[in-house]
């Protein structure tokens, strides 16, 4: 009930936002929700800090954009391999990264991030460096039946990223709510127990880490087609740290904490707008105070304190 | 076709630039090994070191040899008040809160400073004469020679002062076992705030004699926090040694790597070390197993 009346306000969105800048929010939203879905996966619920998440984002808007360039192939093939691209360099790297834990596994990520991010700035005959990869297009959808179906327009393109968005929601609520999911937070909160248990830490760290990439690249890919540019700036730390902000305010190791906060720090910054110079400021800050004073977040414990008593205990934190 | 020359160049700008990293690195060594913390808002401190060199020199027209100094008092004053305010209470947390923290704090330092002193980079002015001094066909500036003076004197002092003194006793029982020492009397809080303290003056002094030949700007801080890593990580985390052989070993590695193939991958090389060491050798390269 309450969720079909959730998916029908974000189905009328189009209908109601007549703004083209708000609807541009809206869409940026959707992907990130999807971003911060899959860090979600590996911060909140199997407890490594991965700074590598952006470079994943990255590498699947780099991977779709190549694939349009190189081979014409259109987004809607592009995005899955994308989500196969960045979740098999995910596999590698967590074949040997998930073997460490703590300090070592947070310098690796980044190491890794930085080595991703020089190589599309220094591979110029494949990636053009610094001028990036402009012009990629949204590309119609076939549909069996109907035909192509233009989605290139804000309102329909909205459509397109919301599927994203719910469809990794809901692969994110079944992980999460299976055994695997039990498994994740059982390593995340007694490693040692879980393995006594004979579950795998190595194993449940890699699942977590393969799905939170995949899905990272398939956004990543969205947002290139999107935004129509492609270039190394996508490496920028500030990727990471707004990625981080999503989910630790909006409350880690729960779905909807980091999916409104996604929301939540795609359209504050914008209304932050006149004090721009500010912004960065202000959420470095938030950051830091939160992690210190509100380790559950902001946006969750909110929803929670709004929710009946029922949804509570259905839902409640991992 | 091997210049000797030209070998020499790269090896005198890997000496200098190694000397610098060294001197990053060994703060963020030490609050690593003493407090566990790794601390990614450390690179902030040599790129306030820098602006406040800047503006003591040019705004204010204090001598450059004093400003020098003073910069690094100012940095070192608000590392003590960071210190207080934040890193006192990271005691113990888990490495996920500290880490968050770090970052939340180095973003914060870098956009105050974007926010105060504006993105467009600045050189400390300094008295030296720009003429560039040659010895055997290496070429080199009175500047030059006066930073990698400065930095190699700096790295000998904290060698002492960590080795000779009451406090530095302190820090390196507490660095063996926290407990331990507190135990027979170290009072951990105070050696947090010295090992802190000193670490942050250590890359503000850095920030401020670098300042005169590289561009102070205030994204400079999370590269170098970065490339700081690579060192610790070189040198084996909390090594103080380590973090000067490994600061001259990257610098080294990056001058010849830069000269002989590639200034744009020459980054790359670091990151990769680090990658393998802390997967094969993850005390660093010197320790014995």
């Amino acid at each position: 009930m309450f969720i079909g009346i959730v998916l029908a306000g974000l189905l009328m969105v189009p209908l109601a936002v007549r703004d083209e800048y708000y609807l541009h929010l809206f869409i940026v939203s959707a992907i990130f929700v999807v971003v911060a879905l899959g860090l979600n996966l590996i911060v909140g619920y199997v407890g490594q800090l991965s700074l590598a998440h952006a470079a994943f984002f990255a590498l699947g808007a780099y991977v779709s954009a190549l694939l349009f360039f190189k081979l014409k192939w259109s987004m809607w093939v592009g995005m899955p391999a994308a989500a196969i691209v960045t979740g098999c360099v995910a596999f590698a790297l967590g074949w040997v990264i998930l073997r460490v834990r703590g300090h070592r596994f947070v310098i690796i990520t980044v190491a890794f991030a930085e080595i991703m991010r020089l190589v599309a700035t220094n591979w110029v005959d494949l990636t053009r460096g610094f001028m990036g990869l402009p012009g990629l297009q949204i590309p119609a959808l076939y549909v069996p039946g109907i035909g192509a179906i233009d989605v290139s327009s804000k309102e329909r393109f909205y459509y397109v990223v919301l599927a994203a968005a719910v469809l990794s929601f809901y692969i994110c609520y079944r992980l999460v709510r299976s055994p695997v999911g039990r498994a994740f937070v059982l390593v995340r909160e007694n490693e040692v127990l879980a393995e006594s248990l004979g579950l795998s830490a190595f194993r449940y760290c890699m699942i977590a880490f393969v799905v939170g990439a995949a899905l990272a690249g398939a956004a990543g890919a969205l947002y290139g087609h999107y935004v129509g540019f492609v270039s190394p700036d996508l490496f920028n730390f500030s990727y990471i740290t707004i990625m981080l902000i999503m989910v630790i305010l909006g409350g880690k190791g729960t779905l909807i904490g980091p999916a409104l906060g996604a929301v939540v720090f795609t359209f504050l910054p914008e209304l932050l707008r006149d004090a721009a110079q500010y912004r960065m400021v202000i959420f470095a800050g938030i950051l830091v105070v939160a992690t210190l004073f509100m380790p559950r977040g902001i946006i969750f414990p909110l929803v929670e304190h709004l929710a009946p008593r029922r949804w509570r205990k259905n839902h409640g934190a991992a | 076709m091997f210049d000797l020359a030209i070998f020499g160049q790269h090896l005198l700008n890997g000496v200098l630039i190694g000397c610098a990293y060294a001197l990053i690195a060994i703060g963020l060594t030490m609050i690593f090994g003493v407090m566990n913390i790794a601390n990614f808002a450390h690179g902030e401190f040599y790129m306030l070191g820098g602006f406040a060199a800047f503006y003591l020199v040019s705004l204010l027209k204090l001598n450059y040899f004093i400003a020098l100094p003073v910069a690094v008092l100012l940095v070192l004053a608000l590392a003590v008040a960071i210190q207080q305010a934040i890193f006192k209470r990271l005691r113990d947390a888990p490495v996920m809160t500290t880490t968050l923290v770090t970052i939340g704090l180095s973003i914060l330092l870098e956009h105050v400073a974007l926010l105060l002193w504006g993105p467009q980079p600045q050189v400390v002015p300094t008295p030296f004469p720009t003429r560039p001094l040659s010895f055997f066909g290496i070429y080199t500036t009175p500047l030059y020679l006066f930073s990698m003076a400065v930095t190699a004197a700096l790295i000998v002092v904290g060698h002492v002062l960590i080795q000779r003194t009451r406090m530095g006793k302190a820090m390196r029982a507490t660095f063996q076992n926290r407990e331990a020492a507190a135990l027979v009397g170290v009072r951990i809080d105070r050696v947090y705030l010295y090992a802190f303290a000193f670490g942050a003056a250590l890359a503000a002094a850095a920030g401020a004699v670098l300042g005169g030949f590289i561009p102070v700007e205030p994204t400079m801080g999370g590269i170098a926090t970065l490339k700081a890593f690579v060192v610790v990580i070189l040198g084996g985390m909390g090594s103080f040694v380590g973090a000067i052989v490994g600061g001259l070993l990257l610098g080294l590695a990056e001058a010849l790597g830069a000269g002989y193939f590639s200034s744009g991958w020459k980054d790359a090389i670091g990151f990769v070390a680090v990658i393998l060491l802390l997967l094969f050798r993850p005390d660093g390269l010197f320790k014995r197993a």
